[in-house]
């Protein structure tokens, strides 16, 4: 019983001490401009974030379930190759890949020249926003659907199988439902990293600007009571969909 | 008709077989632990792959090439029932049937969830059933389907003698009516010998003896089968 309360005591010092960073939240900077001395820009800076993070993530989900599904199952030697590819992309700074996205895809690129040609921007536009996103979390998709996916014991899906179900039918009926609380946590950390991109997104796509971009340009344009509002709505934001897409999967577990 | 033969080399022998079993015919593979008894229904089974031979069911090839494993018209069985734990007891059992074959063949899943005693647990969640329980639920998914091919490799490990009586009963009634081939694979020659009137003696991946149980067991082939009939 003791023991308990000591437990619960640290974890409560814990939390305290992991949420602290929101006491800036009342911290006097003066009172909050709602819309950062740039009319309407907080509002499209939400739209923008919310309606093309979640393309992006579509897009990751689409990619990086097969392949987190191929790395998980398949024990050849080309896997190392494949793994190091997606760690290569989940350790890279986010910086130097905007930077190295801008030039790889930017119109001196031979991408870029051939996107330029079909009327598609490949920087500052709506495409380079997604690209970026989905480029900065499908690495942190792979890696934790992976691990999910890899959970589920091999023996039940040869079961299924061997009970006349199909590859497809054996993901959908048995390796997903098994998998999903582990799949929900490989969306939401690629939710979040995606929308809360800021190095990359800033060199890529300063323009549509996202709410993390909008931050930035509210702090350089009119200060700290410019943000403040933007970081509470980006916070208002981020949180529902990882957090619906939790209970969902928890509560099929019931 | 089942035509196999199977290589397939293990570390330390190969395993080199040649299996022949009309429609409706029962085969029982005895053997030591590790003689290579689960090797010969894996390949059969599909899941391990052959280093050479040929595996036939009927019309189906089933190796080479490798036939894929919901292809294969086949049931297997093995220690571990591997239920679905997020589904109900007549999810799992009704788990292989296409939509509306569970009640199309409602009369023969009814039969397999009377004589099973599965109607009590019917709408648990497999995963909140008993080891007892779970095994009967094994048993009536991979019937359910009636495949012409059963594969058993060990299922009555771990089993009270009521319960291995009871399942074992089922089966011989259930084999007599829809003649499926039925191979059996146990260390135990009182299990194998309720179920297959016919045994092949496995040593080193190598059938040492076939005939019916009597005669093996009149005059042993090697000693060392003659030490496991008489431990067995």
């Amino acid at each position: 019983m003791r023991s308990k309360w000591i437990n619960r005591l640290a974890l409560a010092a814990f939390a305290i001490a992991l949420l602290y960073p929101l006491a800036g939240l009342a911290a006097r900077v003066g009172p909050w401009r709602w819309d950062g001395g740039i009319p309407g820009s907080t509002g499209a800076a939400v739209r923008v974030s919310l309606a093309l993070t979640a393309l992006a993530i579509a897009i990751v989900i689409a990619i990086g379930t097969p392949v987190a599904w191929y790395l998980a199952r398949h024990a050849g030697r080309d896997r190392m190759l494949w793994e190091a590819a997606v760690l290569i992309s989940v350790l890279m700074p986010p910086l130097a890949l905007g930077l190295l996205l801008s030039l790889a895809y930017g119109p001196a690129s031979a991408i870029g020249g051939l996107l330029m040609r079909l009327g598609v921007p490949a920087s500052n536009s709506a495409t380079a926003f997604v690209v970026t996103q989905v480029y900065v979390s499908v690495g942190y998709y792979i890696v934790a659907a992976r691990a999910a996916i890899a959970a589920v014991p091999r023996e039940l899906e040869q079961t299924a199988a061997l009970l006349g179900l199909a590859p497809a039918a054996v993901f959908r009926r048995v390796t997903f439902p098994l998998a999903r609380l582990g799949l929900a946590a490989a969306v939401s950390i690629a939710w979040v990293r995606a929308l809360g991109e800021f190095g990359a997104v800033i060199v890529t796509a300063y323009y549509p600007a996202g709410i993390p971009v909008q931050i930035w340009v509210n702090l350089q344009t009119a200060g700290m009571p410019a943000v403040m509002p933007l970081l509470v709505i980006f916070l208002l934001t981020a949180l529902p969909l990882p957090w619906l897409v939790h209970l969902l999967a928890q509560a099929h577990d019931a | 008709m089942l035509d196999a033969r199977i290589l397939k080399a293990r570390a330390d022998f190969t395993v080199d077989v040649q299996i022949r079993l009309a429609a409706g015919e029962r085969l029982a593979i005895f053997g030591a632990s590790g003689a290579g008894k689960s090797t010969i229904l894996g390949c059969i089974a599909g899941v391990e792959s052959p280093d050479a031979g040929e595996i036939r069911l009927g019309a189906t090839t089933l190796y080479p090439p490798p036939l894929a494993l919901h292809r294969r018209p086949l049931a297997y069985l093995t220690q571990k029932d591997l239920l679905f734990p997020h589904l109900s007891v007549s999810e799992n059992v009704g788990f292989g049937l296409a939509n509306g074959a569970v009640d199309r063949g409602a009369r023969w899943i009814a039969e397999l969830r009377e004589r099973l005693g599965l109607a009590a647990i019917w709408n648990n969640r497999a995963a909140k059933i008993s080891g007892g329980e779970a095994r009967r639920v094994a048993l009536a998914r991979m019937l359910a389907r009636q495949p012409p091919l059963v594969l058993l490799d060990e299922p009555f490990v771990a089993l009270d003698r009521p319960l291995i009586r009871e399942l074992t009963a089922a089966l011989d009634e259930w084999q007599r009516r829809l003649g499926f081939i039925l191979i059996a694979v146990d260390h135990r020659a009182e299990i194998l010998a309720r179920l297959c009137p016919r045994v092949a003696a496995i040593e080193r991946g190598r059938i040492v003896q076939q005939g019916d149980w009597d005669a093996v067991g009149a005059a042993p082939a090697t000693a060392s089968l003659a030490r496991l009939l008489a431990t067995a």
